[in-house]
């Protein structure tokens, strides 16, 4: 029956993912015979800019100040697309010595016995200080059982973005970003229009629901003092005030204040619903930060998403993960590059390039950073929020977690359920699939 | 001698198929099978033997498997016939002398020509709250902007529409060989004797046409089941699983969730679903077909 | 049972002429024939005349009533079409009876009407089989009881024997002549058979290129063809065609000194001989040269050469002759056709 099993996953890996299988078969390939260490790298695209470019050139990069070590990196699609191939890989029996990976996938990797903790790689008391040198929020998703299995790489967290014109056109300080929950409905109200017939033209904020509403949604859970999940993944707290308050919050925006449009809110679009002015205040990633300075026909603010209880956001993106089946040498040139590529002033090239957040106090330290934040200071509110960030969601089985409280969330959006039965049914199906993890 | 030589040469002809068809076809459908009867395995924990577990869930467990069925059994109701009525009224329309019959024509069928995915990409512009094309011509009336795909009410059947949009020209295509290939002398008769054209239509060319109706509607029908593409590409079946289909649900629970078990389980299901739609038609329908 | 009127008839298509001002008339209860070689307007005529077609020009009378804008089913006439127009999915009995449904006939009239049809065509046996079931006979028929059973005054035919093999036309052509006879009914045929013109029609309607070429009865048509082409057409084996010359005397076969009109001119006409009225004389006699014998049983044809021209020669019984041999040949002056070669108009013999 193994081998059942085994032909069949790989079956089903040949219809799907066909291409993948057999690029990671070729490239997955170990050389036997030369000391040259050769390292298959997968890495997603989830933001615009000529990222195969940069990724290139790092490995390359690395390889010539480092002989003997070979960086092959594979573009692998969306997060979803190189999650789905780097699995297929490992059944196939050749996952990638490393891979970019969403830190929220950290559970699912341990379940399937992928990869190694990064205790186990470091030796020397210099790469323990390294594992440190990281904002804690981001470390967070990347454990379990005490021990770190993802270090983060391209992390982001989301923000408020407003318009500062709407906001003189509607009698507000256009320098005063809504600080409190009450502000930030008391704000919208002012800049929702109207037109004529009563139609909206433009809406006062906007928090996007489409796809994966539960990141943004976990700010406000944080905000009002709540969480989602344990540290050990194996339990949920959806039915909980706070977060049901949270998800009435956000419902009555739409519904009862009139200042967010109904339904669900296409993520994809509510950047350009800000340049349209279709929407005067937007919460999205730091990660939008270029695409926005570059389109924005209007002054705008980047500010921390307000507060209730206390300030809070989530944080988001992917980590660098190492992989089991890789061997002693594999491994040790592996967290080579690790450290390299998170190094401080790697980090800080990343930042710049890409608009993710520099992932350690360090990087923020370098000339490079220091120059950028200077010429576009709001690049630093994201690392000031950090503080306050927590992980996002993520637990065993994660993505059908997740997409039972995205479902949920959906059916309160959609009002098909109210907040608090939406919340219940979806606390109900995740505790019946965490089950066998406690 | 002679007759095994000619045997071991039928066998070596037939091989390549052969060969091709169980390993992607005979063989996954029967591990499919197989697989339904054991937990899903991981990397930490071995596969075990769970019996019809799998089957228990699906109707007990399972309230999105239940949904995904009744949206799918909606979705082929609705589609199917419609655009099966479209492609026959389109293909009616073309078969007429009218003027520019040829760019009609190809209109009809550009739809059929995109792949699936950019069909679905379009027609997310054109539902996009705010910008896209069909709320730029609502709000044009006064009436309110409409998240087509963000709400529940809407989204399965704004999915539907993109169905119909894209097979009712690929259904055309049949129906107009078809159309040609009854001669028109036959319609001649009939308007001697009588019949108008509409009588001729009902009377006889639709009845002619029953072939290919039958075609088309075995075609649809399995390709309500089969589709996913636009699923994926526009909703993601979303709202709450509100446009989720069977398809959709299977890919989903195998390569997102990666509960291979599971999804072993829910393709033995499709696998019964498309069977009993190409069995009904041998059965049933074949037999009441006119055949030239 | 009505009379049919075709006045001017013209169809164009594009700028091709189709049929060019055709005019003929059907007396009532006769059976006439449209007839020429294909592309000459036959077909086309017919369906001017059940509507199928709509005119370029001229009129179409019904028993003194314009019928040439009226939809076909306004016309009151059945057709037989040349691939019988059997719908595949129907049964032999709703086949025959579909116009009756589509006119809403009453469903006892309906039966009684197909009963009689079926009786007449002997098909009483075969109303429950599907077209595709039928031979090709059988088929004809089916087409012939579904023109019937429409009790239609005028019945239009186009080439509906062309499908059958050569003995079942034969028997059909008599049948489908008795029943038009028995019947009464006023039937216009199209083909490009002379010999099913000759065997059925009251009237030939010649055609040529869209223009009438001559219009009588057979008998007119084979014994004073109007054109070199009417002369040409009708007959088996044709009328022989010789070309004639000026000689000293008279007339002579181009290409040789026989004279064969004496005393009148030969420049640009052309002599015309039916094979049959052709006989060997004895002795003197036009001479000619044989080129072939061909015996058929109860017949033999000669073909022979008179200077640059020949013609068929038709004797009773098996001839002792050989290719090459020089004989006499003679003919009553009553058999000599004279056409202008120019005009091709038929000449008097004076």
């Amino acid at each position: 029956m193994r081998v059942t099993r085994r032909g069949f996953t790989a079956l089903g890996a040949a219809a799907i993912g066909g291409a993948t299988a057999i690029g990671g078969t070729v490239l997955g390939g170990r050389p036997a015979r030369s000391t040259e260490v050769k390292l298959t790298f997968y890495y997603p695209i989830a933001v615009g800019g000529p990222i195969t470019k940069i990724v290139d050139g790092y490995a390359k990069r690395y390889s010539e100040l480092n002989p003997g070590v070979v960086i092959e990196p594979v573009y692998t699609g969306s997060y979803q697309d190189t999650m789905t191939k780097t699995l297929t890989a490992l059944k196939g029996g050749n996952p990638p010595h490393l891979a970019v990976l969403l830190a929220v996938d950290t559970f699912t990797l341990y379940d399937e016995d992928a990869i190694v903790p990064f205790d186990e790689l470091v030796s020397s008391e210099a790469d323990r200080a390294w594992m440190r040198s990281f904002y804690p929020a981001f470390l967070e998703n990347g454990a379990i059982d005490g021990k770190t299995w993802g270090i983060p790489f391209q992390r982001s967290t989301p923000v408020l973005y407003w318009n500062k014109q709407a906001f003189v056109e509607a009698g507000l300080d256009p320098e005063r970003p809504p600080a409190t929950w009450d502000e930030q409905v008391e704000f919208a109200k002012k800049l929702t229009k109207r037109d004529a017939a009563g139609n909206v033209t433009q809406y006062g904020i906007q928090i996007p629901s489409s796809g994966f509403p539960y990141w943004l949604f976990h700010g406000l859970v944080i905000q009002n003092g709540g969480h989602l999940m344990n540290e050990a993944g194996n339990e949920v707290y959806f039915d909980t005030p706070e977060v049901i308050e949270a998800l009435q919050y956000q419902v009555d925006l739409a519904r009862k204040h009139g200042v967010m449009a109904p339904g669900i809110i296409e993520w994809g679009t509510t950047p350009k619903d800000f340049f349209e002015r279709r929407t005067a205040m937007m919460w999205t990633t730091t990660g939008n930060l270029t695409n926005v300075r570059n389109n924005a026909p209007f002054p705008f603010g980047v500010a921390m998403l307000p507060a209730r209880k206390r300030r809070g956001a989530p944080t988001g993106g992917g980590n660098l993960f190492i992989f089991k089946r890789a061997n002693e040498a594999e491994r040790k040139a592996a967290l080579g590059f690790v450290r390299w590529l998170t190094s401080p002033e790697m980090a800080a090239d990343w930042c710049i390039a890409t608009g993710y957040v520099a992932t350690s106090p360090a990087a923020w330290e370098t000339e490079a950073m220091r120059k950028y934040v200077a010429e576009f200071p709001p690049a630093t509110v994201a690392r000031d929020q950090l503080q306050y960030a927590k992980a996002e969601l993520s637990t065993h089985e994660n993505q059908r977690v997740t997409k039972v409280f995205n479902d949920g969330l959906q059916a309160a959006l959609t009002l098909a359920k109210t907040p608090a039965q939406a919340m219940k049914d979806a606390q109900a199906e995740a505790t019946r699939i965490l089950a066998p993890y406690r | 001698m002679e007759r095994s030589i000619q045997a071991i040469y039928g066998w070596l002809l037939a091989l390549p198929a052969c060969l091709l068809l169980a390993a992607f076809t005979h063989w996954p459908a029967l591990a499919s099978f197989l697989d339904s009867f054991w937990s899903t395995p991981k990397g930490r924990r071995p596969s075990q033997f769970v019996g019809l577990d799998h089957y228990r869930r699906m109707l007990v467990d399972d309230p999105i498997f239940l949904q995904v069925i009744w949206n799918n059994l909606l979705y082929a109701l609705i589609t199917v016939p419609t655009s099966i009525l479209l492609a026959l009224a389109m293909a009616l329309l073309v078969n007429e002398r009218i003027r520019a019959r040829g760019l009609v024509r190809l209109a009809y069928f550009t739809p059929t020509v995109l792949p699936m995915v950019a069909a679905a990409n379009i027609w997310l512009f054109f539902y996009t709250p705010g910008y896209g094309l069909l709320n730029q011509i609502l709000t044009a009336f006064g009436l309110p902007d409409t998240n087509f795909l963000g709400s529940r009410d809407t989204a399965l059947w704004s999915v539907m529409v993109v169905t119909i949009w894209k097979e009712a020209g690929f259904f055309m295509i049949f129906y107009l060989a078809a159309l040609q290939a009854i001669p028109p002398v036959l319609e001649e008769a009939a308007r001697l004797e009588g019949a108008s054209h509409f009588v001729y239509l009902r009377r006889v060319a639709l009845p002619l046409l029953m072939p290919t109706t039958l075609f088309v509607l075995v075609n649809a029908l399995i390709g309500a089941f089969r589709v996913v593409d636009h699923v994926v590409a526009m909703t993601q079946g979303g709202p709450d699983n509100a446009s989720a289909l069977l398809l959709f649900y299977i890919y989903e629970t195998a390569f997102r969730f990666w509960d291979t078990g599971y999804a072993a389980a829910l393709t033995v299901v499709l696998l019964l679903v498309l069977g009993s739609i190409s069995v009904a038609q041998v059965r049933f329908l074949d037999r009441r077909i006119h055949y030239r | 049972m009505p009379e049919v009127r075709i006045e001017r008839l013209a169809k164009r298509f594009g700028t091709t002429v189709a049929v060019d001002e055709v005019s003929f008339t059907v007396e009532n209860g006769s059976l006439a024939v449209l007839l020429g070689p294909s592309g000459c307007g036959k077909s086309t005529t017919l369906r001017l005349v059940a509507g199928l077609e709509t005119a370029s020009g001229g009129r179409i009378l019904v028993d003194g009533r314009d019928v040439t804008g009226l939809p076909p089913p306004a016309r009151g006439l059945a057709m037989v079409f040349q691939s019988y127009a059997l719908f595949p999915h129907l049964d032999v009995a709703r086949n025959i009876t579909f116009g009756l449904e589509v006119r809403r006939v009453p469903k006892a009239e309906r039966a009684a009407r197909l009963r009689e049809a079926a009786a007449l065509l002997g098909l009483e046996g075969l109303l429950h089989r599907k077209p595709s079931e039928l031979s090709g006979g059988q088929q004809q028929r089916v087409a012939l009881a579904r023109a019937i059973v429409a009790q239609a005054r005028l019945c239009l035919m186009d080439e509906p024997l062309s499908n059958l093999d050569a003995k079942l036309r034969q028997e059909m052509r008599k049948e489908i002549r008795e029943l038009q006879r028995r019947l009464g009914m006023t039937m216009l045929y199209v083909t490009h058979d002379q010999v099913e013109a000759m065997t059925m029609a009251d009237r030939i309607v010649l055609l040529k290129d869209g223009r009438v070429e001559q219009v009588g009865t057979p008998a007119e048509l084979y014994a004073k063809p109007a054109t070199l082409f009417a002369a040409a057409f009708l007959g088996t084996p044709p009328m022989s065609l010789l070309a004639l010359e000026d000689g000293p005397e008279g007339a002579v076969v181009a290409g040789s000194d026989v004279c064969v009109l004496p005393g009148r001119p030969g420049r640009g006409r052309v002599l015309g001989l039916r094979p049959e009225s052709v006989r060997l004389a004895r002795e003197g006699g036009h001479r000619a040269v044989i080129e072939s014998v061909e015996f058929l049983g109860a017949d033999s044809h000669l073909a022979c050469r008179i200077g640059r021209e020949r013609l068929l020669v038709r004797a009773s019984g098996h001839l002792d002759l050989s290719t090459g041999a020089e004989i006499g040949l003679a003919w009553p002056e009553s058999a000599v056709h004279l056409f202008d070669a120019g005009s091709g108009r038929r000449l008097e013999v004076v």
